[in-house]
């Protein structure tokens, strides 16, 4: 499962979610607004773009590893510290798989997901940098 | 011919985030760029570095796809779409 959302998620529920009588290992990975002396964080998403390359990147994970399922959130819009912004739900037969593939999934979105973030400040406002400039071309 | 510009991020916020633009049948992407460069000096700024090629920390895709070697030169179509952000910051 695929999706950019502005709702919150809960991430018990998805885990359970995830869950298969195949499965013997669930890696996820959580990321959240960090308290960089920040007021707010207002994610923009190319939507198309994203949903397709976060496709793109599931199905390469779920191959290079032989992964079971992978499940990836990404939230968009106004969010505040302590909010989620992105949920990896990686399971695989046993845990070193599950571990490999949930950080390449979390390598590739930082690398070439077309999601920008800029931070809210007190006194005005700053894109984050991205590491990656141009990404693979296709 | 037209051409749907999106921009995303930095470059949303100088030219908007959608921009349909009239050129020449035949243009090369950078002749869309400088087509809106031509209306905001601040886009050009952004866009381009001191010696007028597109800077190379730009992305630009076609359709949906990156564009990369000579993506400068590439001659757009009626109805593409060209987009232009900056490095991506997502997770």
């Amino acid at each position: 499962m695929i999706r950019i959302q502005q709702d919150d998620f809960n991430v018990g529920t998805q885990v359970e979610d995830a869950k298969s009588r195949g499965t013997g290992a669930i890696v996820t990975f959580l990321g959240i607004v960090r308290d960089d002396g920040i007021e707010c964080m207002e994610l923009e998403v190319y939507h198309e773009v994203a949903e397709h390359e976060l496709t793109v990147i599931r199905d390469e994970a779920m191959e290079k590893f032989s992964l079971h399922n992978v499940d990836i959130i990404h939230r968009t819009g106004p969010l505040h510290v302590g909010d989620n912004i992105v949920l990896i739900i990686v399971s695989a037969g046993h845990r070193k798989e599950a571990f490999l593939g949930c950080e390449y999934v979390i390598d590739r979105l930082k690398q070439t997901v077309p999601i920008w973030k800029k931070e809210v400040l007190k006194d005005g406002e700053r894109w984050v940098e991205g590491e990656h400039g141009s990404g693979p071309v296709t | 011919m037209k051409v749907r510009v999106k921009a995303f991020a930095r470059f949303r916020e100088i030219i908007g985030s959608e921009n349909i633009i009239d050129l020449e049948d035949g243009s090369s992407v950078l002749g869309a760029l400088k087509s809106l460069s031509a209306d905001s000096n601040e886009f050009g700024e952004a866009c381009f570095d001191k010696n007028g090629n597109v800077a190379s920390h730009v992305v630009l895709m076609i359709n949906g796809k990156r564009i990369g070697r000579d993506r400068e030169t590439i001659t757009l179509l009626e109805g593409d779409e060209l987009a232009i952000f900056p490095p991506v910051a997502g997770g």
